[in-house]
């Protein structure tokens, strides 16, 4: 049943009954200011976990302190890992202060060095909240110079806070509530994932 | 009506056909629908009010599952000025190993601050969803005149997306699998972590502890009018071995009679392991309380005298024979106790309920049963030290014991009542106990002559017995039905206990429909108190007549959200209410607070009066 109500209702991104109806015309409306799949999930400046040339695309919208993205992080990684043809993208989006830029920072710094993933796994392991030392102490258990990584930033600012600048945009053009949020394929998937979700969300994108 | 929005059905076709071959060229985002985190704004509601120091007090209601950190609240002036000091209340230590340790709220949150001036003041706040999704801070602009609250960039309506949901795949959605849990695996209550009796003493000194606990709670049971039957059969067992009763002889059979009672009880701890079961549905059925009240009042007439009771010729003949005179003997002991503790079982249930729903919880059979062969020892102990000490008194039987039959017979009755009273008219138990004190006051002042030794005691006891069935009597009459507040009624303000009106409670039958509920006492700011009970709990009966109604119940009981569950018949619904908030069956009440926690310690099982449910009541507004 499709109603004024329900097109209003809508708006707020429910009412799976008429989804396809009412979404297409705001859809259409709202074309200009979203952001394409291609700034999402293949921005030339993040690197690529799991396969590159994967069929399927997982982008995590997550923070180093949040403390559902890093205990549901071994389970991702092991769907990423298991089936073997999966993109995974990190999407840095610091929401709990200072800290949170910091680890963003040393992560993507990392890359040059192609420590990137080793960076990552270090500090997806940490425990909750983090303090700058914490984040440099976990880098340096994971054997990354906190200093030298630092240093590299310092020296082109711009290009890490490009990245985290774009993924800001992104998440809030996604109207993201908080991390960690997902995307799979092309669908929009706010808090945790587990196991399961993942593997129907990822069966569900191969679908089409 | 149709027609009308038939009209729009096509017309919106038309554009959408028209759209979506537009929107093939464009990638399309797919969105779940009913994205599973709530709003940032019904995770936490913010509301501003002014404190009566004349500064802001910020509050924010915080949905069951979600937490604000206290450290990420924050406030500054809306100009992007200086921070304000801002004041919290302390929180919870969250501490676990996703987590390092630091504060949060659930439920509700506040924050004052004391000289707010007159510029907008922009207040940050950030929470969680409990294993769902961390919130990015959210900002708002609250205007300290009016306290209108905006939230900063006017970000509040959100934007439509041209990344469009697509249609969901139920299976697909983490959505609807987390939905489903909300009603399934994690509701929106919280239970304490106290497990329950046998439990946590499982867990304190593991079954060690409980075996040596049911003895124990035997030995206090052993004091109620329920046991009494055991000593006048016992007696009248050690009698019949005339001459060659010792105090050895005594505790030989008193202990046989008591591992009988016992084993009797075993087998009922072990059907209560084995089946998971309630028995009270059996135990507590008024029919069952009935023949038991009748079966009391038999027996009473019998120590009267008016006739003798004894098992059948045929069995105790059956029973001597054999081995021997002594052997037949030791074997009658053991029946006779097992068959006694089918008279004292059912009647020490409403004291056992609790004992009896966690066995029943355990389902651990050899623990139910030997927790009960605990108890039924422990209430025999004295028995076996009467018969021990009294061996080589008893024979002597002459008229002392007809009196001491008579005692007894007296406290059958009594017992009598006190079975029947939840399923006799209210007024009729107060008559029944007036008319036995008074029995009890005559038939003490005629039989024992005031020149006897202690003549002058029992005569005051059976004249201050006949005063006070009098004065039962009187308030029976004039409507009162406390045994031990006849004349309330009388009292000034003419009885506190009927002027204000009786507690109402709302039915609920299902997980959702309790849920539901807490959820409106959550809007409400009151805590939630729910209680079971049935059609067939007896103990039911008399929380309902007189822990209830009473005055001081009430008041404890105002301002809690009542929610009454019935469970006189079992069905599907509220058996998974049952499990999910860890009920064994009725009488139980839990409390939860204004967030649907559940109050550590305050959960009442099986026997409660009016001093638990207060103390409970208190315990639970204390928080």
């Amino acid at each position: 049943m499709i109603t004024r109500r329900n097109l209003l209702a809508g708006s707020a991104a429910g009412i799976a009954a008429s989804a396809a109806a009412f979404t297409l015309l705001p859809a259409a409306l709202q074309a200009q200011g979203m952001p394409t799949v291609k700034e999402v999930l293949f921005d030339p400046e993040i690197p690529v976990l799991g396969n590159p040339k994967g069929d399927v695309t997982i982008a995590e919208f997550f923070d180093y302190q949040c403390p559902y993205c890093k205990k549901a992080h071994p389970d991702l990684m092991e769907v990423v890992k298991a089936d073997g043809n999966i993109r995974l993208v990190m999407k840095d989006w610091p929401i709990f202060g200072a800290p949170s830029f910091h680890a963003a920072t040393m992560a993507l710094a990392a890359q040059k060095s192609g420590a990137y993933p080793t960076a990552v796994a270090a500090l997806m392991a940490t425990d909750g909240r983090l303090s700058l030392e914490e984040i440099n102490t976990a880098l340096r258990g994971a054997g990354l110079d906190p200093t030298a990584l630092q240093a590299a930033h310092d020296k082109k600012p711009d290009w890490i806070n490009g990245i985290l600048r774009r993924n800001d945009a992104q998440a809030e053009a996604f109207r993201f509530g908080g991390t960690p949020s997902y995307i799979v394929g092309t669908r929009i998937y706010n808090g945790v994932m587990d196991k399961k979700a993942l593997l129907s969300a990822i069966a569900d994108a191969r679908k089409g | 009506m149709i027609r009308d929005s038939h009209t729009k059905n096509t017309a919106l076709r038309t554009i959408v056909r028209r759209l979506a071959s537009l929107l093939l060229c464009l990638f399309v985002w797919t969105l779940p629908a009913g994205a599973a985190p709530l709003p940032v704004d019904e995770a936490f509601t913010l509301q501003v009010h002014e404190a009566p120091d004349g500064g802001l007090a910020f509050q924010w209601k915080i949905a069951p599952g979600y937490y604000l950190y206290r450290e990420h609240i924050e406030a500054k002036t809306a100009d992007g000025g200086a921070p304000l000091p801002l004041e919290t209340g302390s929180g919870i230590a969250k501490d676990d190993p996703n987590f390092g340790t630091t504060e949060i709220y659930y439920a509700s949150a506040e924050a004052t601050l004391s000289a707010p001036g007159d510029a907008p003041i922009a207040l940050t706040y950030q929470g969680c969803q409990e294993d769902g999704i961390c919130y990015r801070p959210e900002t708002r602009v609250i205007d300290p005149l009016t306290l209108a609250v905006t939230a900063q960039g006017g970000l509040v309506a959100p934007k439509l997306s041209l990344w469009t949901p697509a249609p969901t795949d139920t299976t697909a959605d983490p959505a609807t699998d987390r939905a489903t849990e909300t009603t399934g695996a994690a509701p929106a209550f919280e239970l304490a972590e106290d497990p329950g009796l046998i439990p946590s003493l499982m867990a304190r000194g593991g079954v060690i502890l409980v075996l040596a606990a049911f003895p124990l709670f035997g030995l206090l049971l052993a004091f109620t009018p329920c046991v009494f039957p055991m000593y006048p059969i016992m007696a009248g067992a050690l009698a019949r071995e005339g001459e060659r009763l010792t105090p050895r002889r005594g505790f030989v059979l008193s202990s046989l009679y008591v591992l009988g009672l016992a084993s009797a009880f075993a087998l009922l701890g072990a059907a209560a392991g084995w089946s998971g079961q309630n028995l009270q549905m059996v135990l507590q059925s008024p029919w069952m309380a009935g023949v038991l009240a009748l079966l009391f009042a038999v027996l009473a007439l019998s120590m009267f005298g008016l006739y003798e009771l004894q098992l059948p010729a045929r069995w105790t003949n059956a029973l001597s024979r054999g081995t021997g005179q002594g052997a037949g003997s030791k074997r009658a002991a053991v029946v006779l106790g097992f068959s006694s503790a089918l008279i004292v079982g059912p009647c020490v249930t409403a004291p056992l309920a609790g004992a009896l729903l966690y066995i029943a919880q355990t389902a651990d059979v050899t623990l139910g049963a030997a927790a009960l062969f605990g108890l039924g020892i422990g209430k025999g102990i004295p028995l076996i030290v009467f018969s021990t000490l009294g061996g080589g008194v008893l024979p002597r039987a002459g008229a002392w014991m007809d009196t001491v039959k008579q005692v007894f017979g007296f406290g059958f009755l009594a017992t009598a009542i006190w079975m029947a009273a939840p399923l006799l008219p209210a007024g009729l138990e107060l008559f029944l106990w007036a008319a036995l004190l008074i029995g009890f006051g005559t038939y003490a002042f005629v039989h024992w002559p005031v020149e006897r030794s202690g003549g002058v005691v029992v005569r005051t006891a059976s004249l201050l017995a006949l005063l006070y069935g009098a004065v039962l009597t009187v308030g029976a009459a004039a409507g009162s039905n406390d045994p031990l507040k006849p004349l309330a009624v009388f009292a000034g303000g003419s009885a506190a206990g009927t002027s204000a009106p009786p507690l109402v409670f709302a039915p609920t039958g299902s997980t959702e429909a309790f849920q539901a509920q807490l959820a409106s006492a959550r809007g409400q700011d009151r805590p939630t108190m729910i209680y079971f009970t049935a059609d067939w709990c007896v103990t039911c009966y008399t929380i309902e007549r007189s822990v209830l109604p009473a005055p001081d119940v009430k008041q404890a009981l105002s301002g809690f959200q009542l929610v009454k569950a019935d469970v006189s018949d079992i069905d599907a619904a509220n058996t998974e209410l049952m499990a999910q908030l860890k009920v064994a069956g009725p009488p139980t009440m839990i409390f939860f607070d204004e967030g649907g926690k559940e109050i550590a310690g305050a959960r009442l099982v099986g026997d409660i009066n009016r001093q638990t449910l207060t103390a409970a009541a208190d315990l639970a507004k204390e928080r």
